[in-house]
């Protein structure tokens, strides 16, 4: 590995919901893919598959459905042992693959009827809706909690349904995107002009800046080139902030060595396997 | 209702290959890589790390078109290395950089909970 860079790392800020960390010694292009990583394929867990058994409610099934799956679900513990489920070799779901959910509410007083992620019940203690995690007694003494609306139900109204939550990344739906928010940047102090501000003491300096008081853009630097990179990693609950960075340089790592298998067997003939006449197997590589 | 399937970009259709080379006929010492259901984040990341090699003269990466979930890459070198040679190299050293990256992340990760605590 002649080339290869030897990034340093500075972990800033670590909260429940959000990273803040620093590397330095590493490439634009290098870091840009691991924000890219982050957002859109770093896999989570989110309500795919939903059965309506009894909707009397004022949204349609497909809003419900859609609404349901919105809800981030806390996946640290069971994602990286679940399998895809267009992967697991069970017919439709099991538990390899996917986690159930059910919903059964009916209102029967005057007053409407909130259904919310707290009236979703899971099959895998480890995988709820992260507004219902931590759930202790005394949270719900104050009458006020962050469960997340999913519709509201008249007298006599119903909603009765079935999920399945699967495992998933954000390029195939932005429910799977662990991130709320990825902040990315280098040059705090726009050096390198990347971007030309008309009158840069009329934009606010980076949190990062080094600049003193009165100064409100560095010098130009013609001959520099970014080196330090400032990500501040906001989670949606699905995953914790620094599991979303593990899991996430881990599956661009994957991504890399599955390249680096398929460009080696661009060496040897075309084998044949009469077990595998399409070449799967590869294919799942 | 015509939409394609949102699979389509990182799932290889039937019989599909992961990664074509061809022989750029013109010029000596330079291959054509199609590195299909990849996109930039592959794509940029190892144009970068292949033009560091000095025996590369060229190295280029495109996504021909956005609704065609692939990037071709070009390399051409001075012949001491064949492209596809370069191309693994690179990506060596982009897990040799990525294992480190996450060596280091933890480190500092369990830094900050002992502090914390
Ligand atoms: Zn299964």
């Amino acid at each position: 590995m002649p080339y290869a860079n030897q990034p340093s790392v500075h972990i800033a800020d670590l909260t429940a919901e959000c990273i803040k960390f620093q590397v330095e010694d590493t490439d634009l292009s290098v870091a840009n893919s691991l924000r890219r990583v982050f957002i859109a394929e770093t896999p989570t867990l989110a309500i795919d598959w939903v059965q309506l058994e009894a909707n009397s409610t004022v949204l349609s099934d497909e809003y419900i459905a859609s609404r349901v799956g919105l809800i981030p679900l806390t996946s640290d513990e069971v994602v990286d042992r679940m399998a895809y489920s267009r992967d697991c070799s069970c017919v439709d779901f099991c538990p390899e693959c996917s986690v159930e959910f059910t919903l059964d509410v009916r209102c029967s007083d005057d007053q409407t009827r909130l259904v919310t992620s707290a009236d979703l019940k899971s099959s895998d203690p480890h995988v709820v809706p992260v507004t219902s995690r931590n759930r202790d007694a005394d949270a719900t003494e104050y009458g006020e909690t962050d469960d997340i609306l999913i519709v509201k139900l008249r007298k006599g109204q119903e909603l009765k349904l079935r999920a399945f939550a699967k495992k998933g990344f954000g390029k195939e739906h932005a429910k799977w995107n662990p991130t709320a928010s990825v902040g990315f940047e280098y040059d705090p102090d726009n050096a390198f002009r990347h971007t030309l501000f008309p009158k840069p003491e009329e934009w606010q300096k980076s949190e990062y800046s080094e600049l003193d008081e009165d100064q409100y853009e560095a010098p130009y630097n013609w001959e520099g080139k970014p080196n330090k990179f400032f990500f501040t990693v906001e989670s949606c609950g699905a995953l914790k902030p620094e599991n979303i960075v593990l899991n996430g340089v881990n599956h661009l790592k994957n991504k890399l060595s599955d390249l680096q298998t398929f460009l080696a067997s661009l060496d040897k003939p075309d084998i044949h396997d009469p077990h595998d006449p399409h070449g799967e197997a590869l294919a799942i590589l | 209702m015509n939409a394609p399937p949102t699979f389509e970009s990182f799932l290889l259709f039937e019989n599909e290959k992961k990664i074509i080379k061809e022989l750029d006929t013109k010029v000596p010492n330079a291959s054509i890589f199609t590195i299909n259901k990849e996109d930039h984040t592959l794509g940029n990341m190892i144009r970068n790390q292949v033009l560091k090699d000095p025996t590369v003269m060229f190295a280029g990466y495109k996504v021909p078109h956005p609704l065609e979930h692939k990037f071709v890459l070009r390399i051409q070198t001075n012949g001491y290395c064949t492209p596809q040679e370069v191309l693994s190299n690179a990506i060596t050293d982009l897990i040799a950089e990525l294992s480190l990256f996450e060596e280091r992340f933890r480190d500092s990760l369990r830094e900050k909970r002992e502090g914390l605590e």
